[in-house]
């Protein structure tokens, strides 16, 4: 495919929101994954999460405005903002009708929803706040972000479970090609840390119950992995075709080069045993980008923590890779800070970049125990010194979604 | 039966507290849209505070004939009187 440039990134992340503090951590191996105590979560089967701590100190949103928006859109107008002054680019200069917003998520606004559903149940009908109708719904970020700016171009909500976010992304690309937009903002939110959410996400079984223990929970490819740490937080880039940035002089963290997408069509939740389909997906992507097994430097996994998930992972990168498998270097830095769900994704592109950016393979942590169903040369506990130029990031999701993107330095 | 300065109060005090603004900003002929920027939501969200601290309801047709702060207050000096 034609390259897409990454020219900026706004990070809302528990392990930080400036970039620089972001990237220190996830170099470092630093968890952020602790318990939850902004509820009374004790009678959840998994308590812990990763959490943002200082929105406040980065956001300029009125506080009448966040009487009627969810989290989840405030996290997203925040990294909005963040993105564009990394990406240096000043929306008055720009044909708002040409720019779009390609966001991803996977449970909506619920905070919101919630709150409102509890007083609708103690005070009736008329307790429920009427900005309910417009802060719960996916696209509500979609619809700040355009209302915050003014942006009127081709623009999409994507929801695909934990892929949403490197769906969106991929769209976003796919769509700058196919000339509909002269530059994108692409990216993704998820607030799950409330208490229906949580519930949500516990009964889903794909969550981790080592609450004893926040920061070594979430083990992605350890023998005795039990689940994932869900976390909240967000992620926008600014995508941007060729012609463009050579003429703004814009400074290129990556390019978006091949993008591939497939579905199990086997089973609600779980993954396909035989991941194929997942396989496929990488082979799609790889071949988009013009590249073979051998060109991939590095590969930043889904890592869903699970038991199933990890060593099916391990199983269509082996597929996909053939004898190159067990040499390229695989991690899922998420373990550090948790998963972001459908803002997941493009926290894996924007920690790609960085590692690209700082030559380093960023670390999947608290592995201890090997185990024979994922016996790849996984990055583990510490971060590891090396030139990425091509990296490829998948991201999947319940429903059998599987999601492959290509990025060049 | 309540005066206009009453209502008015009352009614500034309701806008202050859902839009979240400076009671200066509140001038009795303040258009609701151009000056206040109030959106559909905020108005709904008015009239249901209006109802629980004032004990008036306000029908849907009501509202979308009130363009201004003084139109409201005009409509709750008519029903509270």
């Amino acid at each position: 495919m034609e390259k897409i440039a990454i020219t900026g990134l706004g990070i809302i992340s528990p392990s930080g929101i400036d970039k620089r503090v972001f990237w220190a951590n996830i170099k470092a191996g630093r968890s952020a994954v602790e318990k939850i105590e902004r509820f009374d979560a004790s009678l959840y089967p998994s308590r812990i999460a990763g959490q943002v701590r200082e929105l406040d100190g980065y956001s300029n949103v009125s506080s009448r405005l966040l009487k009627k928006i969810d989290l989840f859109s405030h996290m997203a107008l925040v990294a909005s903002e963040l993105c564009l002054e990394d990406a240096k680019i000043n929306l008055s200069d720009e044909n708002l009708k040409r720019v779009g917003i390609f966001m991803g998520n996977a449970i909506g606004g619920w905070l919101y929803a919630e709150t409102e559903l509890r007083d609708m149940y103690l005070e009736g009908r008329e307790g429920v706040s009427p900005f309910m109708a417009s802060a719960w719904f996916p696209a509500a970020p979609q619809g700040q972000i355009s209302i915050n700016y003014g942006i009127k171009g081709f623009s999409k909500t994507i929801v695909a479970d934990r892929a949403s976010s490197l769906m969106a992304i991929g769209y976003a690309a796919r769509t700058i090609i196919r000339g509909k937009c002269d530059f994108i903002l692409a990216g993704g939110m998820e607030a799950p840390v409330t208490p229906y959410a949580l519930l949500c996400c516990n009964t889903s079984g794909m969550l981790t119950e080592n609450n004893d223990h926040p920061q070594s929970a979430y083990r992605p490819f350890d023998k005795n992995r039990d689940g994932l740490a869900i976390a909240e937080g967000a992620g926008v880039l600014t995508l941007e075709p060729q012609s463009r940035i050579a003429k703004r002089g814009a400074h290129v963290y990556a390019n978006i080069i091949g993008y591939g997408t497939t579905t199990d069509a086997v089973n609600r939740i779980e993954p396909n045993p035989d991941a194929k389909q997942l396989a496929r997906a990488i082979k799609i992507a790889l071949d988009d980008a013009g590249l073979g097994p051998k060109d991939i430097d590095y590969i930043c996994a889904d890592g869903a923590g699970s038991q199933i998930g990890d060593a099916t992972e391990t199983k269509a990168i082996k597929d996909a890779f053939g004898e190159y498998a067990k040499s390229v270097i695989v991690s899922a830095p998420k373990s550090i800070y948790g998963n972001m769900l459908g803002a997941s994704g493009v926290l894996d592109v924007i920690t790609t970049v960085l590692a690209m950016e700082n030559e380093m393979v960023p670390p999947t942590i608290n592995y201890e125990t090997p185990d024979p169903a994922c016996d790849l040369n996984y990055c583990l506990n510490k971060a590891q010194k090396k030139v990425i130029k091509n990296a490829c990031i998948i991201n999947r999701g319940r429903g059998g979604i599987n999601c492959v993107l290509i990025l060049q330095k | 039966m309540s005066t206009q300065t009453d209502i008015e109060s009352k009614l500034k005090s309701i806008f202050k507290k859902v839009l979240d603004i400076e009671e200066t900003e509140i001038v009795p002929g303040a258009k609701l849209d151009e000056s206040l920027d109030i959106d559909s939501t905020e108005m709904v969200e008015i009239s249901v505070v209006i109802k629980k601290e004032l004990g008036v309801s306000l029908k849907d047709n009501e509202l979308k004939k009130t363009h201004s702060f003084n139109d409201i207050v005009g409509i709750l000096k008519t029903k509270t009187s």
